[in-house]
C-alpha cells in the first residue's frame, strides 16, 4: 500500500476534442480579426508607410466627428430610455394583467426582432412624413399649406423608429424575469393592502432590475450601431458614426478617415458590449434564461 | 398509475456477462488484461444459454474493487481512501447523507470521476485509466436520462448499436431486455409518453442490454413517489433473483432501499466509509453511533461496560440501573460506551414495575396507523418505543416500565463527535 | 394578477392596446397599405393596385430576392457549422483560455456592421487576397455578422443540456463521434434550428455591411429597397419590404415547425 499512498500523477485525459476550436478560430481570425487589424493599421499609416497618430487627432478633433458622436449618443440614450419604458409597460401588462391573447401578442412583438430594421423607418414616413397620413390629415383639416409636423426628419424620427424596433429586445429578458416572480408574492402583497404602484415599485421592479440592465445595455449597443434606420430616415443633419463611416468610405473614398471613425465606433461599441456581458452575467446569476 | 409487474417466467434471462470470449476488435494493450467488455457471442444462442450462465456460480461475473481510492478537487477531498470490495453477484448499497461521497464513488467506477490516488478494478481489470465507454458498465441515474428523441426500444438498443452489434443480436436482445423489465408492450413509446416508473424500467433495460459486467444504480428510485418506489423496489429484488450473477453497486440515501436490496451495506460520511457489513449485522450490531442512527432508528443510552458474562452478555450500568447487553464488538471492561436498542425491541413491562430494568416518563404518544410510537424520558435521556397499536395507550406524564431482550441490545463505542 | 378591479384592468388593457396600435399596428398597416396603393395624394390612397407587387416579382427585384435568400442561407449554414464546432470544442476547454475564446467568438456581435464591411473592404482590396467586387465578400460579411449569434445560441443550448445524457451514452459504450451524432446534436437540435433561422432572418434584413461591400452583380433585397426609396419609388419599396418580411417570416415559421417536431421527438 505504501507506494499507492504517494499521489500518482494521472495521465492527462486523452481528450483532444478541444482542438476542434482550431478551424472556427482560423476562419474568424482570417475574416474578422485580420480586417480589424488592417483598419487599425490604416488609421496609423493613412495608406503610407509612416506610422503616426496624426490622422487620429485630426479626425477626432473635427467638428464633423464630434457632431456625429453627439448625435449617436443622444439617439442611443433616448431610444434606450424609450425602449425600457415601453418594454416595461408592455411586459407588465402581458405578465401581470393578462388577457386572452396576451401570449400571442408577446410573440407577435417578438417576431419584430426578425424583421429588417428599416421596415419601421419606411413605414413611419407614410405616417409622419411630409406627405404622410398625419400631415395630410392636418393640412386638410386646418387648411394649411405646409405640413405642420416635421419631427420625422430629425433625431426624434430616428429615436421613434429605434424605440419601435428595439423594444422587443427589452421585453424578452423582462418577460423571462417576470415569469419567475411567484404570483403568490403579488397576491400576498395585495392581501396586505399594497396598491399596484407599490407592488410594482417594491416587488416587480427590484426583481426585474437585472433584466432591465441586460436589456438596456443590449439596446444601447444596438442603437449606437444602428445604420439602416438612420439611412432610410435620411435627415440631412442627423449623421451618426456608422452613417459617417459609410459617407466617408463609399461617397468620398476617404478610407483613412472612415477607418479612424470606425475605430472610435468600435471602441464605443466594445465598451457597451462589456457592459452588456456584465449585465447578462448578473442576470444569469439569478438563474434567468431567455437571453441570447 | 398502474405499474405492470415483471414477468416471473425465468426462461427469459439473458446471459449475464459471463466469461465472454475476447472480442476480436478489442484494442490490445489497453487496460491491464482481464475480461473485455464486448459481449455478444454473435449468435442468438447466447441468450438461450443464458439460464445456465446466469445460474452458474463459478465466478461467472465480475466484482468491483476500490483500492485506496481518493478523489480530491484541489484541497477538497470528496472521497477519502476508499477501499471496498463488491463480490461478483452481490448487491452492495452505499448509503450516507448528501455530500458523503457515495455518488462520487459510483461515478469513479463509471469513469466520470478520476481518482487522484488508488485503483479501481472491475473483475480482474484495472479500469482506473480506462475511458467510460470501454468499461462495460451499465448505469442508471436518478432522472433516468432516457434519450428523449428515441423510442423505448431505440433507447435499449443504443448501447448495442454504439458497439456495432450485429442486427441479429439487436433483434434478439432488445425485446428480451424490455420483456425482462415488463416493458415489452411499450417498445414503441417515446420517453415522454411513459410514467416515471416505466421510464425507470426502460433505463434499467437499456443498462442491461449491453450485458454489463457491473450495474451501477445512482439513486434510481428517488424521483418516484412513495407507492411506486415500493413496487419498484420489489421488482429490483426480483430482477436480481432472476439474474443472480449480476453485480450491483447501489447508491441511495434511503435506508429502506438499502436494507431491502443489499447483501452488504457501506455507510459513508464526509468522504469516508464509516461502516461496512452485511445488511443484517450492520443493523443488529452497528459498529458506531453514526451507523446506528443512520441505518434505522436507534435508542442510544450512555452506559459503562462492566464485566463480560459467560453467556456472551455483558453487564453494564446505565446511571444506577444495571442492564444486560451483547458486546458484539468486544469493548473492553470498564469502558464508556453506548447501549443501542431499536425502538421496536423495547417492550412495555407488564409485571411488577419494580422488576423492570428501565422506567421512564411518557412525553408524547403518537398513533401512526399500523403502530404506536411513544416518546419517553429515562434518566434524562430520550427514548423511543414502538409497538402494535395499543387499546389503552399511556398518557403523557405517566410512568412506564420497560424491558427488552438483552440479545437485542448491542454495545456501541462512542464516536467522539457523534 | 396585479390589478384586481374590473375597471382598472380595462383601463390598463385599453392603454396597452392603444400604445400597441399606434406603435406597432399603425406602421405595419400603413406600409401594407402603401404597398398596394396606386396613388396617394390625399389622406388615404385614392385607389388600390397590385402593380407594385407585380413589379417586384419580375426583373431585378426578383433577382434581389433570390440573392438575399442565397446569401442568407449560405452564410447561416456556414455560421451554424462553425459556431457549433466552436461551441462543442469550447466545452472541453477550461479556465482562462475558455473565457478568452468565448469572448473572441462573441465579439463580432459587438462590432458595428458598417465597420465590419469597411474592414472587409480594406482587407480584401489589397494582396494577398483580393475579394473586392466578388459575391463572396457579401457572404463573408453576413457570415461574420451572424457568427457570434450562432455560436451564442448553440453554446446556450449545450449549456442547458444535462450532462447525464452524454454520460449515460458514454457508459453504454458510445465513443465521442457516435455520442455527438446520436445524442448531443439531436438534443440541441432546437437550438441549432433557432440559431439558423434567426441568423437567416438577420441576414435577410442586413444593410450596413452589405452596402459597403456589394458588387453590382450581387444586390441584396435591402440594398434594392434602399435605392428604390432613394429614387422616390416608395410604394415599390414598400411592396418589396412586405415581400422581404413575409419571406423571412415564412422561413422562420417553417423552421420553427421543424424545431417543435425535433423537440417533441
Amino acid at each position: 500500500m505504501a507506494e499507492l499512498s504517494v499521489a500518482v500523477p494521472r495521465r492527462a485525459p486523452r481528450d483532444f476534442a478541444g482542438l476542434w476550436i482550431g478551424p472556427p478560430l482560423l476562419i474568424l481570425a482570417g475574416l474578422f480579426l485580420y480586417p480589424l487589424a488592417l483598419i487599425l493599421r490604416e488609421t496609423l499609416t493613412g495608406g503610407t508607410a509612416v506610422l503616426s497618430l496624426g490622422h487620429f487627432a485630426e479626425v477626432l478633433g473635427s467638428a464633423l466627428f464630434r457632431t456625429a458622436l453627439y448625435h449617436t449618443i443622444i439617439i442611443a440614450l433616448g431610444s434606450t430610455a424609450g425602449c425600457l419604458a415601453l418594454g416595461f409597460v408592455f411586459s407588465l401588462i402581458i405578465a401581470f394583467v393578462p388577457f386572452p391573447g396576451a401570449r400571442l401578442l408577446a410573440r407577435l412583438i417578438d417576431t419584430f426582432i426578425a424583421l429588417p430594421t428599416f421596415l419601421i423607418a419606411l413605414a413611419l414616413t407614410f405616417i409622419y412624413g411630409s406627405a404622410g397620413l398625419l400631415n395630410e390629415g392636418l393640412m386638410r383639416l386646418l387648411h394649411l399649406d405646409l405640413p405642420p409636423i416635421d419631427f420625422l426628419y430629425s433625431q426624434w424620427g430616428v429615436i421613434l423608429s429605434e424605440i419601435t424596433v428595439y423594444t422587443p429586445f427589452v421585453m424578452r429578458p423582462l418577460l423571462a424575469s417576470f415569469s419567475l416572480i411567484e404570483p403568490a408574492q403579488i397576491e400576498v402583497a395585495s392581501s396586505l393592502g399594497a396598491r399596484p404602484f407599490r407592488i410594482i415599485r417594491q416587488i416587480i421592479l427590484p426583481a426585474a432590475l437585472p433584466a432591465l440592465l441586460a436589456g438596456g445595455s443590449l439596446c444601447l449597443l444596438l442603437t449606437v450601431n444602428e445604420f439602416g434606420i438612420v439611412l432610410f430616415i435620411g435627415a440631412k443633419d442627423v449623421i451618426t458614426l456608422p452613417l459617417l463611416i459609410y459617407d466617408k468610405a463609399i461617397q468620398e473614398f476617404d478610407y483613412t478617415t472612415a477607418c479612424v471613425i470606425a475605430v472610435a465606433n468600435i471602441g464605443l461599441s466594445l465598451g457597451l458590449f462589456s457592459l452588456y456581458r456584465l449585465a447578462v452575467s448578473r442576470f444569469e446569476d439569478r438563474r434567468h434564461a431567455g437571453l441570447v | 398509475m398502474k405499474v405492470p409487474t415483471l414477468p416471473s417466467a425465468a426462461n427469459h434471462h439473458p446471459a449475464l456477462p459471463g466469461n465472454p470470449p475476447p472480442c476480436p476488435s478489442s484494442q490490445a494493450g489497453e487496460g491491464s488484461g482481464g475480461r473485455r467488455g464486448r459481449v455478444w457471442e454473435g449468435d442468438a444462442g447466447g441468450l438461450r444459454r443464458g439460464k445456465a450462465a446466469a445460474s452458474d456460480p463459478a465466478g461467472a461475473s465480475s466484482g468491483i474493487a476500490f483500492e485506496d481510492v481518493t478523489v480530491a478537487y484541489g484541497a477538497l477531498v470528496v472521497l477519502d481512501s476508499l477501499s471496498l470490495v463488491v463480490k461478483p453477484g452481490e448487491i452492495v448499497a452505499l448509503i450516507g447523507p448528501s455530500g458523503s461521497g457515495k455518488t462520487t464513488a459510483l461515478r469513479a467506477v463509471a469513469g466520470f470521476v478520476r481518482p487522484t490516488r488508488g485503483r479501481i478494478l472491475i473483475g480482474e481489470r484495472d479500469v482506473t485509466n480506462v475511458p467510460p465507454h470501454d468499461r462495460n458498465i451499465g448505469m442508471v441515474v436518478q432522472n433516468y436520462a432516457l434519450f428523449p428523441h428515441m423510442r423505448a426500444e431505440e433507447n435499449v438498443a443504443f448501447g448495442l448499436r454504439a458497439r456495432r452489434a450485429p442486427d441479429a443480436v439487436l433483434r434478439e436482445r432488445v425485446p428480451e431486455c424490455l420483456r425482462m423489465v415488463g416493458m415489452a408492450a411499450y417498445a414503441k413509446r417515446y420517453p415522454r409518453e411513459l410514467s416515471g416508473g416505466q421510464q425507470q424500467r426502460v433505463a434499467i433495460a437499456r443498462a442491461l442490454a449491453i450485458r454489463p459486467q457491473v450495474l451501477l444504480l445512482d439513486e434510481p428510485l428517488s424521483a418516484l413517489d412513495a407507492q411506486i418506489r415500493r413496487s419498484m423496489l420489489e421488482e429490483l429484488a426480483r430482477l436480481h433473483r432472476d439474474l443472480p450473477s449480476l453485480t450491483v453497486l447501489y447508491v441511495t440515501h434511503d435506508q429502506t432501499e438499502a436494507l431491502t436490496l443489499a447483501n452488504h451495506i457501506g455507510i459513508m460520511r464526509d468522504g469516508k466509509l464509516v461502516a461496512f457489513g452485511s445488511a443484517q449485522s450492520l443493523y443488529r450490531h452497528p459498529p458506531n453511533r453514526f451507523a446506528a442512527e443512520f441505518l434505522g432508528r436507534a435508542n442510544l443510552l450512555p452506559v459503562k461496560a462492566l464485566v463480560s458474562d459467560v453467556g456472551g452478555l455483558t453487564h453494564v450500568r446505565f446511571g444506577d440501573a444495571p442492564l444486560l447487553a451483547r458486546n458484539h464488538h468486544g469493548l473492553p471492561a470498564g469502558s464508556e460506551c453506548l447501549l443501542c436498542i431499536r425502538p421496536h425491541d423495547l417492550r412495555i413491562h407488564a409485571g411488577d414495575p419494580a422488576t423492570a430494568p428501565l422506567r421512564g416518563t411518557v412525553r408524547a404518544v403518537q398513533w401512526q396507523g399500523e403502530m404506536h410510537s411513544i416518546a419517553l424520558e429515562v434518566g434524562g435521556h430520550p427514548l423511543r418505543l414502538t409497538c402494535a397499536p395499543l387499546k389503552a395507550p399511556p398518557e403523557p406524564g405517566e410512568m412506564l416500565a420497560l424491558h427488552f431482550d438483552p440479545e437485542d441490545a448491542t454495545l456501541v463505542p462512542e464516536d467522539g463527535d457523534g | 394578477m396585479l390589478v384586481w378591479s374590473r375597471s382598472g384592468r380595462r383601463l390598463a388593457w385599453f392603454l396597452a392596446a392603444l400604445l400597441f396600435a399606434v406603435i406597432y399596428g399603425l406602421p405595419i398597416a400603413m406600409i401594407a397599405l402603401a404597398s398596394i396603393s396606386g396613388q396617394w395624394n390625399g389622406v388615404l390612397p385614392s385607389h388600390l393596385t397590385l402593380m407594385h407587387f407585380a413589379n417586384s416579382v419580375q426583373g431585378e427585384s426578383g433577382d434581389q430576392l433570390r440573392v438575399s435568400i442565397m446569401t442568407g442561407a449560405i452564410a447561416s449554414a456556414v455560421a451554424l457549422v462553425s459556431g457549433t464546432c466552436a461551441a462543442l470544442a469550447l466545452r472541453r476547454i477550461a479556465g482562462a483560455p475558455k473565457r478568452l475564446l468565448d469572448a473572441i467568438f462573441f465579439i463580432p456581435s459587438a462590432v458595428p456592421s458598417v465597420s465590419v464591411g469597411l474592414g472587409l473592404l480594406v482587407a480584401f482590396s489589397q494582396p494577398p487576397v483580393l475579394l473586392n467586387g466578388t459575391t463572396l465578400i457579401v457572404v463573408i460579411a453576413h457570415f461574420v455578422l451572424i457568427s457570434a449569434f450562432t455560436y451564442g445560441s448553440v453554446s446556450a443550448g449545450l449549456g442547458r443540456l444535462a450532462p447525464d445524457y452524454e454520460q449515460v451514452a458514454e457508459s453504454l459504450g458510445a465513443r465521442a463521434f457516435y455520442r455527438l451524432r446520436r445524442v448531443t446534436l439531436p438534443l440541441v437540435a432546437p437550438y441549432l434550428i433557432a440559431a439558423f433561422s434567426l441568423s437567416f432572418a438577420f441576414s435577410m434584413g442586413e444593410l450596413g455591411a452589405t452596402v459597403m461591400v456589394y458588387p453590382p452583380g450581387w444586390v441584396t433585397l435591402p440594398v434594392g429597397i434602399f435605392s428604390l426609396s432613394d429614387r422616390g419609388a416608395i410604394f415599390d419599396a414598400a411592396a418589396l419590404t412586405i415581400i422581404l418580411a413575409v419571406t423571412t417570416l415564412i422561413v422562420l415559421i417553417g423552421l420553427s415547425r421543424v424545431s417543435t417536431k425535433a423537440a417533441v421527438r
